[in-house]
C-alpha cells in the first residue's frame, strides 16, 4: 500500500492510538511488564487524608534525608581510631593528636563546602525522625489502628523505632569527640553489667577492654550499612502491608468497615505528599542552616579521662539516661559475684520490658477486651477511656525520665539544690503515672458523657409544639451515614410532647396554668 | 446545597467528567493558581540563590537558608496545587477481604500439612537428622560471627598498670613532687610512661587530692596510703565509668558529673548520694627519696564499673 | 627540691633571699591562726619562686612572674584606705580584724581571711561576690562589683599586711599563649564542672559552677591559683604558661564561640536540641501536615 498518506503528521498521530506518543510507550511496557491493571489499580488507590496520618509520612521523609545527606557524609568520613595531628583551620585543635574520626569531621565542618550543612541537617532530620516515629505510633496507639488486620505492621513499627534510636545512638557517636565518646563509655558499662555473660559481650563487642581500636570501625560499618539496610527492609514491608491492607480511616459521612474514602493516589495524593516530602526537606535544611547541633570542634576530641559536665545522650535516649540517674544504688554482691542492679535494672531491664510491652500490646489488648474482630475504621481516643489512659500513663512515666536525664540542667536553670532535683524526679517517675491513669480515664469518660463532645457543631431543628413547647434536636449530621453506630443517639424528643391524645383531653389544652 | 455540604463520596472509575467532585476545592482557582505560582517563583528563586551561594563560598547559613527556603516554598506550592487546584473528591473504594475462600485455604493448609508433612512422617529418620544437622549449623555459625570479635576477658578487668614504685605524673609527663599540690588542688595522674596510652588513660586514670590531716578519716589498714596529706583515687566512676573530675574542696566532695554520683573524698570515698554503689577504689601511695609520689602497688580491687565476675 | 631553671645561679640567689623572706613569713602565719599557708615546689606556679623576683628598698616583694603571668603586691600605700573601706564594707561579717566569725546557727562561717593572699580578696571583690548580697546563700554570685579595682586593691594590701601572703594580683600576657594547649587543659582539668562550653551547672547542695563567658582574663587567673569556694586550687601542678594557655582559650573560643553553623543554642548541648527539634521541628511538620491533611 504506497500510500503517500502514512508520514504525514496525521497519520503518525492516528497510528500512536487515543493517547499519542506517551499511550504507545505505555502500551510497549505493559507488552514486557504486564504492568496496565496493576499500574492503573495502583493510581486509583483512594487514601484517606485525615491530618493525623501525615506523621508518619514525617518520618518517611526525614528517612530519606537521612540517606540523602548520610551518603554524602560518607564520602568524607573516615572511620578509623588512628590517631593523627589535625593541621587545619580551628585553632583551638591545631597540633593535638586527635583520632582520623575526629579529624576528618572537623574537616568536614570546616574545610568541605556545604559539608557543616549536610553533617547539621543530618543530624536534625535524625532527632525529627525518632519523634515522628513516636507521634507517628501514639496516633495508631490512641486509635486502635493496630487492631486486626495489622498487628504485623504494629511489630514492624515498633523494630523501626527501636533501630531508629540505636542508628542515631551509633551515628553521633562516630566522630569521636568528648560528648559522645562519654556515652560509649557508659555502653560499655551497660553491656559490663549484664549478669554471666557481660565482660564476654563487651569485650567481643569492643575487640577488647575500653576503648579500644575497633569500636569506631564498628559503629560505622553498623551505621551505614548493616542497620539502614534492615530499616529500608522493613520500612518498604511497612509501606507494603499499608498498601495491600489499605489504610485506617476515622468514621464520617460514607466511611464504612469496608471502604476507603479519600483523594486518588494520582494525581492528589502523589501532589500532597510529594509536596509534603519538599517541606519537610526544606524545614530540616532551615534547622541546618540557623541552629547550630552537635559541634564537636567546641567539644574537642575524646580521650578517656576527660569528661564534661551537662551532658546528656541525644533526646531519644534520654529516657535511658535519667532512668540511669534516678536508680537507687542498689548492687547485688554476693558468692563472690556481682550484679550491678543500679545498671541492669534502669539500662537492660526495663527498656527490655518496656519495648516487649509496646511489641505485644495488640495480642494483650485482644486477650484484655476478647475483641477479635477486624478494624478499619478507627476509634476516637476517648471512646476508648482504658487504652487510652494507660497509653497516657506510659507515655508520662517517659516523659518524667526524659526530664529526669537534665537534673543538673534543671538544677541550674531554675536555682534548685541538685540533690532536691534528683529526689523530685525519683518521686514524680514513679507518681505520676499512677495519677495519670486515673486522671485520663475519668476525662475520657466525661469526653463520652458529653453529647456532642469533641464534635463539630451540629445545626438543630427547633420545633414548636402546638402548647407553644420549643423543642430542639440535632439535624442529622449525614444523610447517608451507614456508620452512625459510632455516634452519639440523637437527643430523643421529650414523650410529653407527642403525647397528644393527653394534650387534647387537657381542660387548658395542655399549656400549664400556673394559680396566682 | 451550601458549598460546605458534605460531599457523599464516589467511584472514581464510574465518576462523569461534569461531576461537581472533579472540581477544584478552592472558591476562586485563577486567585489561587496565581499564589501557588508566586510562592513556586519564590522557591526557584531561592533554590537558585542556593546555587549562586554555593559557586561564591558563602557562609553555612546562607546555603542552609537558600536550600531550605527553596524546597520549603516549592513543596507549599505543590501541596497547595493538590489540595485546592486537583479534583477535591471524596472518592470512596471498596475493601476487598484479604481472606480467601474456604477452598484455598483448605488447599493451601493441605499443602503444608499434609503433603510436605506426610513426606516427613515417611521419613522421620531423614527429618530427623535434617532438623539436627541445620540445629547444629545454627550453633555454630554463630561462633565466628561472636568469638572472632574480640579476646577473651580473663583477668583483664582485674588489674591496673600500677604497680610498686611506680611514679605518678600528670598528662604532660612530668612526675609529681609532694610540694606541687596546695590544699585543695587537685590534679589527674597516671602511671609514668602510660598517661598516652589507651589503657593509661581509660584504666589507669586517677585523680591525686592533697587534703589537710585535720579532715581526714583513715581507713582502716590504709594507714600509710596518704603521706603529707596525699590521697589518690581511681577516676573511674563504679557507676558507669565516667571519670570523676568534679571536686568541690569544701563540702570535700568528688561529684561524677554523668549521673551525680557524689563520693565522700574525706572518708574513703564512698558515695553518699546518687546511683553509684562502691566507693571509688584507694591508690595507697608513697613518696621517694628526693619526695616524687608513688603508687605502693596496684588498687585492691577492680577499678571501675561492676560486673558479673566482680567478687 | 629539683630546680628546672636555664639560669641556676640566678635561682639560686633568689633562693637565698627569698627562703628566709618566706620562712619568716610562713612563721608568722602559723603563729597567728591555723590556716596553712600553700607551698608549691614549681619554679613558676604562683608564688615568687618564679625567675624574676623584684623587691622594694624595704625588701617586700613588690612583683614577680614570667613572661606568661606578672604577679604584683598591691602598693603598701593603700592600707589605710584599704582598711577603713574594709571596716565600711567588710567587717560587719568578717570581724575588724578579718578573722572571720566561726558558724553559730548562720549558714556558715564568715571565713578569716588573714593570709589568704591579695589575689584572693582581689577576685572575690572584683567578681561582684563580695560584698555578699545575701550572706546567708549557699553560694555567692557573680554580679555588677560593688567595689571597683582600686578599692578593691587597696582591701587586698591591708589584708595582706595583716600577714603577707601569695599570690599577687596577677597580670597575664597572652601574646604568645597557645589555644590550643590551652583547649586540651580545659577540657581535662576544668570542663568536669564548668562544662566544655564554659556555661556552668549545678553541683552537689545548692553549689555551682558559675558561667565562665563574662570574666576577664586576670580574674581566670586568680580562680585558677586560689581556687574560691568549692573551686580546687590549682598550684604546683599548672605552670604559669600553662595558665595562660587556659586563659587565652577562655577569652577567645569560650567567651566568643565559633558558632558557623547558626544559633548556638545556649550551649547547652542535647537537652536543647532536643526541644529544639522536637518543637520546632516535628511540631513545625506536624502543623504543616495539619493544613495538608483534612479535618475528618
Amino acid at each position: 500500500m504506497a500510500d503517500v498518506a502514512v508520514n504525514t503528521k496525521r497519520a503518525q498521530r492516528a497510528a500512536a492510538g487515543p493517547y499519542g506518543k506517551l499511550g504507545q510507550s505505555l502500551n510497549e511496557l505493559d507488552d514486557r511488564l504486564g504492568i496496565a491493571k496493576g499500574g492503573r489499580t495502583f493510581l486509583d488507590k483512594i487514601f484517606p487524608d485525615h491530618w493525623s496520618f501525615m506523621l508518619g509520612e514525617i518520618a518517611l521523609y526525614s528517612f530519606v534525608v537521612l540517606l540523602a545527606t548520610g551518603i554524602f557524609l560518607t564520602l568524607y568520613y573516615i572511620p578509623s581510631q588512628d590517631l593523627t595531628t589535625y593541621t587545619g583551620s580551628y585553632l583551638p585543635l591545631y597540633g593535638q593528636k586527635v583520632t582520623e574520626a575526629f579529624a576528618s569531621t572537623v574537616n568536614l565542618s570546616f574545610a568541605v563546602r556545604a559539608g557543616l550543612l549536610m553533617r547539621q541537617m543530618h543530624h536534625w532530620s535524625c532527632d525529627i525522625f525518632v519523634g515522628a516515629i513516636v507521634l507517628h505510633m501514639g496516633r495508631v496507639f490512641f486509635t486502635g489502628a493496630f487492631r486486626k488486620p495489622r498487628e504485623t505492621n504494629w511489630v514492624i513499627g515498633t523494630t523501626l523505632l527501636i533501630l531508629a534510636i540505636v542508628n542515631g545512638f551509633l551515628g553521633y557517636s562516630l566522630p569521636d569527640d568528648l560528648v559522645s565518646g562519654t556515652g560509649i563509655r557508659i555502653a560499655y558499662s551497660i553491656i559490663l553489667s549484664i549478669p554471666v555473660v557481660g565482660s564476654y559481650v563487651a569485650f567481643f563487642l569492643f575487640g577488647g577492654n575500653f576503648p579500644g581500636t575497633s569500636i569506631i570501625p564498628r559503629f560505622f560499618i553498623l551505621h551505614v550499612l548493616i542497620i539502614p539496610l534492615v530499616i529500608l527492609g522493613l520500612v518498604g514491608a511497612h509501606m507494603a502491608l499499608l498498601v495491600r491492607q489499605k489504610h485506617t480511616q476515622f468514621p464520617g459521612k460514607g466511611k464504612t468497615e469496608n471502604n476507603v474514602v479519600g483523594t486518588p493516589m494520582y494525581p492528589v495524593f502523589m501532589a500532597k505528599t510529594t509536596g509534603f516530602m519538599l517541606v519537610v526537606s526544606g524545614a530540616i535544611a532551615l534547622l541546618g542552616a540557623f541552629a547550630q547541633i552537635n559541634p564537636i570542634w567546641q567539644f574537642g576530641p575524646y580521650t578517656a579521662s576527660r569528661i564534661s559536665y551537662a551532658v546528656q545522650p541525644d533526646w531519644y535516649m534520654g529516657f535511658l539516661d535519667g532512668a540511669l540517674r534516678i536508680f537507687p544504688a542498689w548492687s547485688f554482691h554476693s558468692f563472690g559475684f556481682t550484679i550491678p542492679l543500679e545498671v541492669t535494672i534502669p539500662a537492660v531491664i526495663f527498656p527490655g520490658i518496656l519495648f516487649n510491652l509496646i511489641m505485644a500490646w495488640p495480642a494483650i489488648e485482644r486477650k484484655l477486651t476478647g475483641d477479635n474482630e477486624f478494624h478499619n475504621l478507627l476509634d476516637r481516643p476517648s471512646n476508648r477511656p482504658k487504652r487510652t489512659a494507660a497509653g497516657v500513663a506510659v507515655a508520662v512515666m517517659c516523659a518524667m525520665l526524659f526530664i529526669a536525664s537534665s537534673t543538673d540542667v534543671i538544677a541550674n536553670f531554675f536555682h534548685i539544690s541538685l540533690n532536691t532535683v534528683l529526689w523530685a524526679m525519683r518521686v514524680l517517675c514513679v507518681v505520676t503515672p499512677v495519677l495519670a491513669y486515673p486522671l485520663t480515664y475519668k476525662i475520657c469518660r466525661e469526653m463520652q458523657g458529653f453529647a456532642g463532645a469533641g464534635k463539630r457543631k451540629t445545626t438543630n431543628i427547633v420545633t414548636r409544639t402546638v402548647e407553644g413547647e420549643y423543642v430542639a434536636t440535632p439535624a442529622p449530621a449525614y444523610v447517608d451515614d451507614l456508620a452512625h453506630e459510632h455516634e452519639p443517639e440523637a437527643l430523643p424528643v421529650p414523650t410529653y410532647v407527642v403525647d397528644e391524645e393527653a394534650v387534647a383531653a387537657s381542660d387548658t389544652g395542655g399549656v400549664r396554668r400556673v394559680a396566682r | 446545597m451550601s458549598e460546605h455540604e458534605q460531599r457523599t463520596p464516589v467511584q472514581l472509575s464510574t465518576v462523569s467528567s461534569d461531576d461537581p467532585r472533579l472540581q477544584p476545592a478552592a472558591r476562586r482557582p485563577e486567585l489561587v493558581e496565581r499564589v501557588i505560582a508566586l510562592t513556586f517563583l519564590a522557591g526557584i528563586v531561592l533554590i537558585a540563590g542556593f546555587g549562586a551561594c554555593y559557586w561564591i563560598n558563602a557562609a553555612p547559613w546562607t546555603l542552609g537558608a537558600t536550600f531550605g527556603g527553596g524546597l520549603f516554598f516549592l513543596g507549599v506550592g505543590l501541596i497547595a496545587w493538590g489540595k485546592y487546584l486537583m479534583p477535591r473528591g471524596p472518592f470512596v473504594e471498596e475493601r476487598h477481604t484479604l481472606a480467601n475462600s474456604p477452598e484455598d485455604r483448605n488447599a493451601f493448609a493441605a499443602a503444608i500439612v499434609e503433603r510436605g508433612g506426610g513426606v516427613i512422617k515417611r521419613r522421620k529418620l531423614l527429618g530427623g537428622l535434617l532438623g539436627t544437622g541445620m540445629g547444629i549449623f545454627g550453633v555454630v555459625a554463630a561462633f565466628p560471627l561472636v568469638r572472632s570479635l574480640g579476646p577473651l576477658p580473663k583477668g583483664t578487668l582485674f588489674h591496673t598498670d600500677w604497680a610498686k614504685g611506680t611514679y605518678l605524673v600528670d598528662i604532660t609527663g612530668r612526675r609529681v613532687h609532694q610540694d606541687d599540690l596546695a590544699i585543695g588542688s587537685i590534679v589527674t595522674v597516671y602511671p609514668e610512661g602510660m598517661q598516652d596510652t589507651d589503657n593509661g588513660q581509660a584504666v589507669d586514670q586517677t585523680v591525686l587530692i592533697r587534703l589537710s590531716n585535720l579532715d581526714f578519716t583513715t581507713q582502716k589498714g590504709r594507714e600509710t596510703w596518704g603521706p603529707q596529706g596525699y590521697v589518690a583515687y581511681s577516676k573511674l566512676c563504679t557507676h558507669l565509668g565516667c571519670p570523676v573530675g568534679l571536686y568541690e574542696q569544701q563540702l570535700q566532695l568528688l561529684v561524677c558529673p554523668c549521673h551525680q554520683s557524689m563520693f565522700d573524698v574525706t572518708n574513703g570515698a564512698i558515695p553518699n548520694f546518687g546511683p553509684a554503689p562502691r566507693p571509688l577504689p584507694q591508690l595507697p601511695l608513697q613518696l621517694d627519696a628526693a619526695g616524687y609520689l608513688q603508687s605502693q602497688a596496684d588498687f585492691n580491687q577492680p577499678v571501675g564499673p561492676g560486673f558479673w565476675e566482680r567478687a | 627540691m629539683k630546680m628546672r631553671t636555664r639560669a641556676p645561679f640566678l635561682a639560686l640567689a633568689v633562693l637565698v633571699v627569698a627562703g628566709p623572706v618566706f620562712g619568716l613569713a610562713s612563721a608568722a602565719l602559723a603563729a597567728t591562726n591555723s590556716h596553712t599557708p600553700y607551698q608549691t615546689g614549681r619554679i613558676d606556679a604562683g608564688t615568687p619562686n618564679s625567675t624574676t623576683v623584684v623587691r622594694n628598698s624595704a625588701g617586700q616583694v613588690v612583683s614577680y612572674g614570667n613572661s606568661a603571668i606578672t604577679y604584683t603586691a598591691p602598693s603598701p600605700a593603700l592600707q589605710a584606705l584599704g582598711q577603713s573601706l574594709f571596716l565600711e564594707n567588710c567587717a560587719s561579717c568578717h570581724g575588724t580584724a578579718a578573722n572571720g566569725v566561726p558558724a553559730n546557727g548562720t549558714s556558715g562561717a564568715f571565713p578569716n581571711l588573714v593570709g589568704l593572699g591579695p589575689a584572693t580578696i582581689d577576685f572575690w571583690i572584683e567578681s561582684g561576690r563580695m560584698p555578699a548580697a545575701d550572706p546567708r546563700a549557699v553560694q555567692a554570685n557573680r554580679r555588677v562589683a560593688r567595689l571597683n579595682h582600686d578599692q578593691a586593691l587597696a582591701i587586698a594590701a591591708w589584708i595582706n599586711s595583716l600577714s603577707p601572703s601569695y599570690p599577687d594580683i596577677p597580670t597575664p600576657n597572652l601574646t604568645n599563649a597557645n589555644v590550643s594547649d590551652g583547649a586540651a587543659l580545659f577540657a581535662l582539668n576544668c570542663a568536669a564542672c564548668h562544662t566544655i562550653e564554659g556555661d556552668g551547672d549545678a553541683l552537689a547542695a545548692g553549689t555551682y559552677a558559675p558561667s565562665l563567658r563574662n570574666i576577664p582574663a586576670f580574674q581566670v587567673v586568680e580562680a585558677i591559683r586560689t581556687g574560691p569556694g568549692n573551686m580546687p586550687r590549682f598550684t604546683g601542678n599548672l605552670s604559669d604558661y600553662q595558665v595562660a594557655d587556659i586563659v587565652k582559650y577562655v577569652t577567645t573560643e569560650i567567651q566568643h564561640p565559633q558558632n558557623p553553623g547558626g544559633f548556638g543554642l545556649g550551649g547547652l548541648g542535647p537537652v536543647a536540641e532536643g526541644f529544639v527539634g522536637l518543637l520546632l521541628g516535628v511540631g513545625l511538620l506536624a502543623l504543616v501536615g495539619y493544613w495538608v491533611g483534612e479535618r475528618q
